[in-house]
């Protein structure tokens, strides 16, 4: 069964901003299913038109049976949504928090009563039922806003950008609770992120979207496949200007018409070759640029992450846009709120 | 039935996190206080004009019970500007609620903090020697009166925060707003010392509408005409506020 089918889901916002542009993807019940992307690539606006929150502009969208733009408040009910804002209640206890949202989706007080005790539990949250909540840390008032949006038992569950501005000691227990949230309760989760070690960790399928537009779907492993081989990294003395790109040119050509490289990707002041078995086509690789008497500062040779397979579709990495993207991002989330 | 329950549960998150603020309580406790001991010095020399009657405390209660139902009302939107800034709106939206209930549950507890904040104004303004002519169903009526017109402040307030969405713009507006609106009234001075055209102009305030009969039921007694008048100019306020509100909340929020 599919929990969510969209096709062809478009928003274009004032200004003729195609933010999501003609996506088309299904998630099935019970998998983690990550939605990888730099700031600024639509995950956000995808999750908001998934949850009611905004319209699409074109398309449609099926969530739990029901389409989200003919009866949103049927698809409220079945979903939970922890947004990239930790939207909780500073000024009351975390077991307040959490029994108001039970309200929010009418359970009666006792169901809520019993339900806080296992949330808490799930969360590690114990002791800290009645505490304001301008107590907890950062990393815990994320764990209550995870539980918030479980009181009800959704059969899916939106999390975006579960760990932003979290530290990372902090997001690899949020990891942990997520993982066990899937197991623990069955649920749908579908996660955006612009980390790839956590899609890569949580996610059981992956699409990439950057722009608007899905650029690749698979689960990791397929993804990372899809590459073909292994990565060889070259970084030269100069990462800009005139020498940087004699580097580039010159490289490439001594490397061209040799079998084992599949593909080559510059970005980031640095040059990704596609290669067949690494480790052997790291010596021959030295040995052809040597011949050409072309320097090389490092070479590093890697199993494909998430992020090449980024790289390889857009031709940037992911990495690379974060210092300047974020500010966009921002400037996009205090939008979205409008 | 939904509405009122998700009314409810929200009413009683407003009040409990004003509860929770005691510095909050505690200003708005001792303001009315300074406002009652302050104003009757500084207005001495006033207090033998025509229309107020000799004894200015007695004269100025009525205006302080109203002036702080209009502040308070009037900053009603500050507490939806910071749930739209923490991301708790949009996450409200996402679940079932009815969509009318986060704004009327904004201005229901709005009143009732402003309607406790009226009633101990009276009290202390008993103690400190004031009368009023027509004891408790006369505070009563009272109460309704100023009530309109907060509904029709906090509803308005409301609104003007979802549209404008930050609190420089906001405090601004409210600022602008808030003490003409004071002032071109009878709070503090009697309409007939008033120049023409302010006198002119305070009929068309809804302030004015609240003080001109809450000063009555204080000092003279039911004065029916005028008070026909002002239920049915405040309640036409109040209606005017919430239409504003709940318009902004469909056009903005959704």
């Amino acid at each position: 069964m599919s929990v969510i089918v969209t096709n062809q889901l478009t928003k274009v916002f004032p200004g003729n901003i195609r933010a999501v542009d003609g996506i088309d993807f299904e998630v099935k019940a019970g998998e983690i299913f990550g939605f990888l992307g730099p700031n600024g690539a639509g995950k956000t606006t995808t999750i908001k038109m998934l949850n009611t929150l905004i319209k699409p502009t074109s398309g449609t969208a099926v969530v739990t049976g029901i389409d989200v733009v003919r009866n949103p408040a049927e698809v409220r009910k079945n979903i939970g949504y922890v947004a990239q804002d930790v939207g909780v209640d500073e000024y009351a206890t975390g077991r307040e928090n959490l029994a108001l949202y039970g309200r929010f989706y009418r359970l009666d007080g006792r169901t809520i009563k019993q339900r806080v005790k296992g949330l808490f539990e799930l969360v590690d949250l114990t002791g800290y039922e009645d505490k304001i909540v301008s107590t907890y840390s950062g990393g815990m008032r994320k764990r209550l806003d995870i539980a918030m949006g479980l009181i009800h038992q959704p059969q899916l569950i939106f999390l975006d950008e579960p760990t932003v501005g979290l530290d990372p000691q902090t997001r690899v227990h949020i990891w942990d609770y997520i993982g066990n949230l899937a197991k623990a309760m069955g649920i749908t989760i579908f996660l955006t992120t612009h980390y790839m070690e956590e899609a890569d960790r949580l996610a059981d399928r992956i699409a990439i979207i950057d722009l608007g537009k899905i650029i690749a779907m698979g689960t990791p492993a397929e993804l990372k496949q899809s590459i073909g081989g292994d990565v060889v990294t070259l970084s030269p003395r100069e990462t800009g200007g005139e020498q940087y790109e004699e580097f580039i040119r010159r490289t490439q050509a001594a490397l061209a018409d040799q079998a084992f490289i599949l593909g080559t990707q510059e970005a980031a002041g640095e040059l990704a070759l596609y290669v067949n078995k690494g480790e052997s086509a790291a010596p021959k690789i030295m040995r052809l640029l040597a011949n050409e008497g072309i320097e090389v500062e490092a070479l590093s040779v890697s199993r494909p992450s998430l992020d090449d397979v980024f790289l390889k579709y857009t031709g940037r990495t992911i990495r690379a846009q974060e210092g300047t993207a974020t500010t966009y991002a921002q400037m996009q989330r205090r939008h979205g709120r409008r | 039935m939904n509405f009122l329950t998700d009314t409810w549960f929200q009413v009683a998150r407003q009040l409990r996190t004003q509860v929770r603020m005691r510095v909050w309580i505690f200003i708005n406790l001792v303001q009315p206080i300074i406002w009652l001991l302050l104003f009757p010095q500084i207005f001495k020399s006033v207090s033998n004009l025509p229309g107020i009657g000799g004894d200015y405390l007695q004269f100025l209660a009525p205006g302080v019970v109203v002036m702080t139902v209009l502040f308070g009302s009037a900053w009603a939107g500050m507490g939806l500007l910071h749930d739209i800034d923490m991301g708790i709106l949009s996450k409200m939206l996402a679940t079932p609620i009815t969509r009318l209930s986060i704004i009327t549950s904004r201005v229901i507890a709005s009143m009732v903090m402003l309607v406790i904040q009226a009633l101990i104004i009276f009290t202390i303004a008993v103690i400190m020697g004031v009368r009023i002519e027509t004891g408790v169903p006369g505070v009563l009526l009272a109460i309704l009166l100023i009530s309109l017109l907060g509904l029709g402040f906090a509803a308005f307030s409301n609104g003007l925060a979802l549209l404008l969405r930050r609190p420089e713009p906001l405090i601004g507006v409210i600022n602008f707003i808030a003490m003409p609106t004071m002032f071109l009234s009878s709070i503090m001075m009697p309409g007939e010392l008033l120049p023409d055209w302010l006198d002119t102009v305070r009929h068309f305030n809804p302030v004015d509408y609240a003080v001109v009969s809450v000063r009555d039921l204080v000092m003279t007694g039911y004065v029916w005409a005028n008070l026909w008048q002002s239920l049915l100019v405040l309640s036409a306020w109040a209606a005017v506020g919430i239409a504003f509100g709940t318009m902004m909340f469909r056009i903005k929020a959704e």
